[in-house]
């Protein structure tokens, strides 16, 4: 469809479904939310900016009426950094369409950039990298193409391929992005919104959800916040995030003289991340502090607070810590051999982290082990360990690192992963281990907080150095090996490639490998993966049986979940 | 020349026969029991045994948590002192591990107007545990040795930061969780057998710089990397302080009394106060050596020298 002009009704179906293509997102931008605090909630603030002024705008084929109502509403509703700027931005579009009853391509141009603008201005110590950023050079950049742009919908696409751009290059212009491995969630949010807003003129409707009405009274974000993360031990120095409308008033007990300028100098000396805007008599402020009694007192020399918010930052700052060291984020974790791939596939992390390793492991216990080791790309293979060349380059690109460590983890996937090594383009060091103990000592002896990274490929290779293994399982057949004869459905012990230990019992045949094992008397941990089935109720009198014997030596059990070998275990 | 008491919070680490032996006045911390009880922090293994309390411990991490003394406390000792007409010297745990300087801090104002004539210096140690309590213990040597108030928290300041850790952790995750290590990408895994060479860095948050594969690799490590970061090994006391590893304690000491010959060598279990934050499996030295480069760079180089056979 080319649409030339649109009025306020065709504005407020375009800016419904920009809510809902908004809420879409509303889970994955609070996770990405790290600047200025990590208060996770740029999702849930832009909802309720958005939301509130939606709901509360009348509807007006005037398009500068309905822009008036909707920005209005938006300014006085706002929530947080992101929501405040957000209707900075609807203030700025509203403020260029004046008297305008129906906009075309190039006057949204303009309301554009207005919009950028007089969001500039309204932030005290604008910051690139965020919103204003990708909100800026997305039109910036488009407008130098309006030769080509006859519509409605060709400005919008436009608009979006900038803006899509710049949000990629966000972690360039904000280390704290980087660091995190995100791009800025306000500037996301931003493009979910006007992505709606051309899906409408092409005809996609987002499907709507319930919340689309003000917020529930306790302005509080989606989920509880968990106090127990800021406490007497806990150090003050994010400082509280305070918002607040103060309604300037005409009775002689209060300052008539209140400036703006002086009022933002002011503030501008006792907080951060200051936002200031002015509707007539009422004036929305939001600002970081540590000393908001300083603010409040200084407020209520010009007139009384309508709302007020104060929340502690530090809180949520730690909240967010504790919630990062839960869950390794973002999940990108899985690719899956032999197995129904997930529903969702992970995307391809949005910045390159400087390092990353891949694993191959059989047995949901022991993706979780190697998860819970740092090590976020486990390809989860089949019982035969027949990941190919190909699923390693797939995760190799899915890792995108600077530089790539594969623990193979099998003998037989030393060389498909040495081929994508070569194949790949990224720089990618194959550690050959052929068992998965010899995995797990390798991932283990890494150093995460160095930033050397060829130490921490060293440590990884002297890990794997000296691990013996020995695979413990059920024999499906009857067998001779040299002098052992190891018959159907007793146990037998493969060490080093080779059956040396059968027996009817389990704690016999794993005592007998270990006296095969090379140097077993000066050896000092050994460590049980038990397979699908393996029988837990052994590992008490495995234990015991190993004290007997080799008194200095620590055992450890895992889950490891594993199809063929009831029982992995790695010694050194 | 005035008298004066040295002080410190319960950080300090030092048992009762400790405290009378160097003349240390403890300000007890709180400690949060997993039934909801609220006990002042103990020096003397009297109710429960070391083996109990860490075994409990491990089975329940999150059941157990520590809390300074507050403002009011600190008043209170302040005062017990001032009325006996001393002045004080007070060490207080890591600024960058807890507020409890800034509580000192906030009750030596309160003290100003009441006792205009005592004295009071609080030292941010930087340090917190045995490498606090061996700060007090050369405190107090340096006043027996007859120094004033300024010239022993004079000498403290200058030499604080020279007190290094070395030794391993089994599990990290205790002092990832209370916010005493660095980077917490801490693996909430299991190592096996793996020890993790934890140090102090600058502000006494405590450092993975290396690891060793089993404990023979690890004495082997940390005896390299004690002979590169110590100074004056015989004329010091060294403290070997450990949760619940009495054995590998025992190694250990032997291993440095044998190779550096220090004054004294001193094995030391850790009391709940610390060892809540610190879990069971620290096995570390605690000694004056060289002073700790920002971001541990020196450090990380010397142990990986260390590692190179």
């Amino acid at each position: 469809m080319n649409t030339r002009k649109i009025n306020g009704v065709r504005f407020e179906e375009m800016v419904r479904n920009g809510l809902h293509s908004l809420q879409a997102v509303e889970k994955e931008l609070n996770s990405m939310n790290v600047f200025p605090v990590a208060d996770g909630d740029t999702g849930t603030n832009m909802v309720t900016t958005l939301g509130n002024a939606i709901s509360g705008a009348r509807t007006n084929e005037n398009l500068s009426e309905y822009l008036h109502s909707l920005s209005s509403g938006m300014l006085l509703g706002a929530r947080g950094n992101s929501g405040v700027i957000l209707s900075q931005i609807f203030k700025g579009i509203s403020l260029e369409l004046t008297r305008k009853a129906v906009a075309n391509h190039v006057e949204l141009r303009n309301a554009f950039i207005r919009g950028y603008r007089v969001a500039y201005e309204s932030v005290i110590h604008p910051v690139e990298g965020t919103i204003l950023t990708v909100a800026r050079e997305g039109i910036d950049r488009t407008s130098k193409e309006m030769r080509n742009i006859r519509d409605i919908e060709s400005l919008l696409a436009c608009y979006l391929s900038h803006m899509e751009k710049t949000l990629q290059e966000t972690p360039e212009m904000l280390p704290v992005l980087k660091e995190m491995g995100v791009v800025d969630s306000g500037g996301k949010g931003y493009i979910a919104i006007v992505q709606g807003m051309l899906d409408c003129l092409n005809g996609t409707v987002h499907e709507t959800r319930e919340t689309e009405t003000a917020l529930p009274a306790g302005n509080a974000p989606t989920g509880v916040t968990d106090l127990s993360n800021f406490n007497e031990t806990s150090v003050f120095e994010e400082g509280y995030c305070m918002e607040f409308i103060l309604q300037l008033l005409r009775h002689p007990e209060y300052d008539q003289q209140f400036s703006q300028a002086d009022f933002i100098r002011s503030l501008n000396e006792k907080g951060e991340s200051l936002v200031v805007v002015q509707s007539e008599s009422r004036v929305k402020v939001h600002v970081h502090t540590k000393k908001p009694a300083e603010i409040i007192s200084y407020a209520q020399k010009y007139g009384e607070f309508l709302t007020f918010k104060l929340e502690n930052m530090q809180l949520q700052h730690n909240e967010y810590l504790q919630k990062q060291e839960e869950q390794p984020q973002p999940d990108n974790s899985t690719a899956e051999t032999f197995v129904t791939p997930e529903a969702d596939e992970p995307d391809v992390p949005a910045i390159r982290m400087p390092f990353a390793v891949i694993a191959a492991v059989n047995g949901k216990g022991n993706k979780k082990i190697f998860n819970d080791l740092g090590c976020k790309y486990v390809i989860e293979c089949g019982n035969t360990m027949n990941a190919s060349a190909s699923d390693f380059l797939d995760m190799i690109r899915k890792a995108n690192a600077e530089q790539t460590v594969i623990l193979p983890g099998n003998g037989n996937l030393i060389l498909a992963a040495r081929q994508a090594a070569d194949l790949s383009k990224a720089k990618v060091t194959v550690i050959p281990t052929k068992t998965i103990p010899e995995s797990y000592f390798a991932l283990a002896m890494d150093i995460p907080d160095s930033e050397d990274i060829g130490r921490r490929i060293e440590q990884m290779h002297e890990g794997m150095k000296g691990i013996d293994t020995l695979l413990v399982t059920v024999s499906a057949r009857s067998f001779r090996h040299q002098e052992l004869t190891i018959n159907a459905h007793e146990w037998v012990a493969i060490y080093r490639g080779e059956p040396v230990a059968a027996s009817a019992e389990p704690i016999e045949v794993i005592s007998q490998a270990l006296e095969q094992t090379e140097g077993i008397e000066d050896k000092e941990s050994c460590i049980f993966f038990r397979g699908a089935r393996g029988n837990e109720l052994l590992q008490d009198a495995i234990e015991t049986e190993i004290r007997k014997k080799y008194p200095l030596m620590d055992v450890t059990f895992m889950e490891g979940g594993q199809g063929v070998y009831d029982w992995m275990i790695g010694i050194f | 020349m005035k008298k004066f008491t040295i002080m410190a919070d319960a950080t300090c680490d030092l048992g009762e026969e400790l405290q009378n032996e160097y003349g240390i006045t403890v300000v007890p911390t709180h400690i949060m029991l997993p039934d909801g009880r609220d006990i002042p922090s103990f020096h003397k293994w009297e109710e429960i045994s070391r083996d109990e309390f860490y075994n409990k411990l491990r089975a329940n991490p999150d059941g157990y948590a520590t809390s300074p003394p507050n403002v009011a406390e600190f008043v209170a000792a302040f005062k017990k002192i001032a009325d006996q007409g001393e002045d004080i010297l007070l060490l207080t745990i890591s600024t960058g591990i807890s507020g409890t300087y800034d509580f000192a801090t906030q009750a030596k104002k309160e003290m100003a107007e009441e006792y205009p004539d005592t004295k009071i210096r609080i030292i941010d140690s930087l340090r917190f545990g045995p490498a606090l309590g061996l700060l007090v213990m050369y405190a107090a040597q340096k006043r027996d040795e007859g120094l004033g108030l300024d010239d022993v928290a004079d000498y403290i300041e200058n030499n604080k930061n020279r007190i290094h850790q070395a030794g391993w952790l089994d599990d990290l995750s205790f002092v990832a969780k209370k916010g005493r290590m660095t980077h917490a990408k801490a693996f909430f895994g299991s190592l096996a057998g793996i020890k993790p060479i934890g140090e102090f860095d600058y502000n006494g948050l405590t450092t993975v710089i290396g690891k060793a594969k089993g404990a023979k690799a690890a004495y082997e490590l940390l005896m390299k990397y004690i002979e590169k970061t110590i100074r004056d090994p015989q004329e010091q006391v060294i403290v070997v302080a450990h949760t619940n590893r009495p054995e590998q304690a025992e190694i250990y000491s032997r291993m440095i009394e044998e190779k550096f010959h220090p004054k004294a060598i001193m094995i030391r279990e850790v009391f709940p106060m610390c060892g809540i934050s610190i879990g069971p499996g620290l096995m570390a030295a605690y000694y004056a050596g060289n002073p700790i480069s920002q971001g541990l760079v020196e450090e990380r180089a010397i142990l990986e020298a260390c590692q190179q056979k």
